[in-house]
């Protein structure tokens, strides 16, 4: 039995270390985690995810900006790098694997990348294209790997009027493949009148997204666990 | 009063008849590339099709200026990155940047060559401004535009990195973007020569919705009031994104007027600046212009006047794509409702 209050020093560490995007804090976390032999699940979303979480808050009170973010996500895949080959399985019936990417003409991926963060941390499989994608390599990938679920994400107006050729192609061929759209340029009507099942304006707006759909996996965990 | 005269006299503070409608950011459309049979990929490469393209959008819909370039990669290829001008694409792709300058920390000491002014396209530049000028230069506002150094090292190097270490290696990046701003100032004279009235500095990396005003203030704002100070054309500082927040540090910069987006309250930044700020804006060149109905445009043209803008002007590039109707509709409102204020 792994002592309660070791733990949550342990766990107050990951979290402050992805607040205070210390890296070391976060590694160091992560290992003492391994060592005590806690479950890496609860480390990752009680420590990292709740760190981000918080990360998240300041943001939107505007104490923090895309560079803190960019490097409380650098603190938190510190930790999750050795966290993660000590993940059990979750059972919580929302296990998934997306495809996502940049369209081709945009070479911004930072919003990508923060989505792309959040799908690791969930235990998603991800399949990341990178950026200035070809339109045409996202339906291949879909078709590949049959995923769940495809994000596409352009910074700039300028590229973002290739998206509704791929969701066009991608519901062809797959209806029951989930589509979200993302960037500062997209709106809940472009997405609505495209047929994207989602979307998140910038940045912080698909970090929000992500983190309001990791919470969700988290309380469901602590639900499952209370049964 | 010829469209060149109504901007000039903006510009010089004097007389208008009414708010001129025109923009200092790319403007070309499909229909006057489609009218001169050229392809999109083809006029970033030559300076006769990007001029005559440039020409268009005035000789079609009355809009009153014809800028050059048409993509944002000019400096950065002079600077030694290797663009992408997606040669073979059937749509409209805008050049990127393939390769970087810069790949970690240790190369941010970037050296400007010693010949940057013949360098990359800037003598296909300087040949596309006087090409242009020649053709519509004497009813038209003639503009080109330049990067703000903050936006241009997100070209340079690895935006992810220049974000953090703007954070974390204040110092360094200031030193970085002081070089930048070397490199623009020596663009911009090159488009001076050629004969431009106008320049539109683009920021647009420098957004509140990435850095936060403090960052803006003592990061951003020293290189840009280096290139305002330089300029000897009429200068226009744009910056997209939530700018209510910093629109008083853009002034300070020193630009001969603010450009702002639709995610700018312009009654608000109007109380802020005073009646005599210049102040362009600031209609969403995709949802309104491109996507909207004719009605549309017409209300958002009214709003934009109504809201107090100095010249009715786009949020940022407007797309090619944009329906002739629209266009018209756009000019026609604002040439009806402009001079009512």
């Amino acid at each position: 039995m792994v002592d309660e209050t070791r733990k949550n020093e342990v766990l107050e560490k990951l979290r402050n270390g992805v607040i205070q995007y210390d890296e070391d804090a976060c590694r160091e976390g992560a290992q003492e985690a391994v060592d005590l032999g806690m479950d890496a699940n609860e480390a990752i979303f009680e420590g990292l995810v709740a760190g981000m979480e918080e990360v998240g808050r300041l943001f939107e009170a505007q104490e923090y900006f895309v560079p803190e973010i960019l490097m409380c996500a650098d603190a938190l895949y510190a930790g999750l790098d050795i966290l993660k080959p000590h993940c059990k399985q979750m059972d919580l019936g929302v296990k998934g694997s997306v495809v996502i990417g940049t369209v081709e003409g945009d070479v911004h991926d930072i919003g990508k990348n923060l989505v792309k963060m959040m799908f690791d941390v969930a235990g998603f499989t991800v399949y990341d294209l990178g950026r200035d994608v070809p339109l045409d390599k996202f339906v291949e990938e879909q078709l590949k790997t049959d995923s769940d679920l495809v994000c596409l994400s352009a910074m700039m107006t300028t590229s973002m009027v290739g998206m509704p050729t791929v969701i066009e192609k991608i519901k062809e061929k797959n209806p029951e493949c989930l589509i979200m759209i993302g960037g500062a340029p997209t709106s809940k009507e472009l997405a609505d009148k495209w047929g994207a099942d989602g979307y998140a304006q910038d940045a912080s707006n698909a970090l929000k997204e992500a983190i309001k759909m990791v919470a969700f996996l988290r309380k469901l965990r602590e639900e499952k666990l209370k049964k | 009063m010829t469209s060149r005269e109504r901007v000039i006299n903006l510009f010089k503070g004097e007389l208008i008849d009414r708010v001129p409608c025109f923009s200092g950011m790319g403007n070309v459309t499909e229909e006057g590339i489609k009218k001169l049979g050229y392809r999109f990929a083809d006029i970033h490469l030559d300076a006769k099709m990007m001029a005559d393209t440039a020409a268009t959008t005035y000789k079609l819909f009355g809009f009153e200026s014809g800028v050059v370039p048409v993509d944002l990669c000019v400096e950065a290829e002079a600077l030694g990155c290797v663009i992408n001008v997606y040669p073979h694409a059937e749509g409209i792709l805008y050049p990127t940047i393939k390769e970087k300058l810069v790949h970690n920390e240790d190369e941010m000491d970037v050296k400007i060559p010693a010949d940057l002014a013949n360098k990359g396209r800037v003598p296909l530049l300087r040949e596309a401004i006087k090409l242009l000028k020649a053709d519509i230069g004497s009813d038209a506002a003639i503009g080109s535009y330049v990067l703000g150094p903050f936006t241009l090292a997100g070209q340079v190097m690895e935006l992810n990195d220049l974000l953090k270490l703007s954070f974390k290696k204040a110092d360094k990046v200031a030193k970085l973007l002081d070089v930048m701003a070397d490199a623009i100032i020596i663009v911009a004279k090159e488009y001076e020569k050629a004969g431009v009235d106008f320049i539109t500095v683009r920021e647009m990396g420098a957004t509140t919705d990435v850095l936060s005003p403090r960052v803006f203030k003592s990061l951003i704002q020293p290189p840009l009031q280096k290139i305002m100070k330089e300029l000897t054309a009429y200068s226009v500082l744009h910056i997209c994104g939530k700018t209510n927040d910093i629109v008083t540090f853009m002034v300070e910069a020193g630009p001969t007027a603010i450009s702002v987006e639709q995610k700018n309250d312009v009654p608000e930044t109007r109380k802020k600046l005073g009646a005599d700020a210049l102040i362009f804006g600031n209609y969403d060149p995709y949802n309104v212009l491109v996507s909207g109905d004719e009605e549309l445009v017409r209300t958002t043209m009214r709003k934009c006047i109504d809201d107090g803008v100095s010249a009715v002007w786009p949020g940022c590039d407007i797309w090619p794509t944009v329906p002739p109707r629209n266009m018209m509709a756009m000019i026609d409102e604002v040439k009806k409702h402009g001079g009512k204020r």
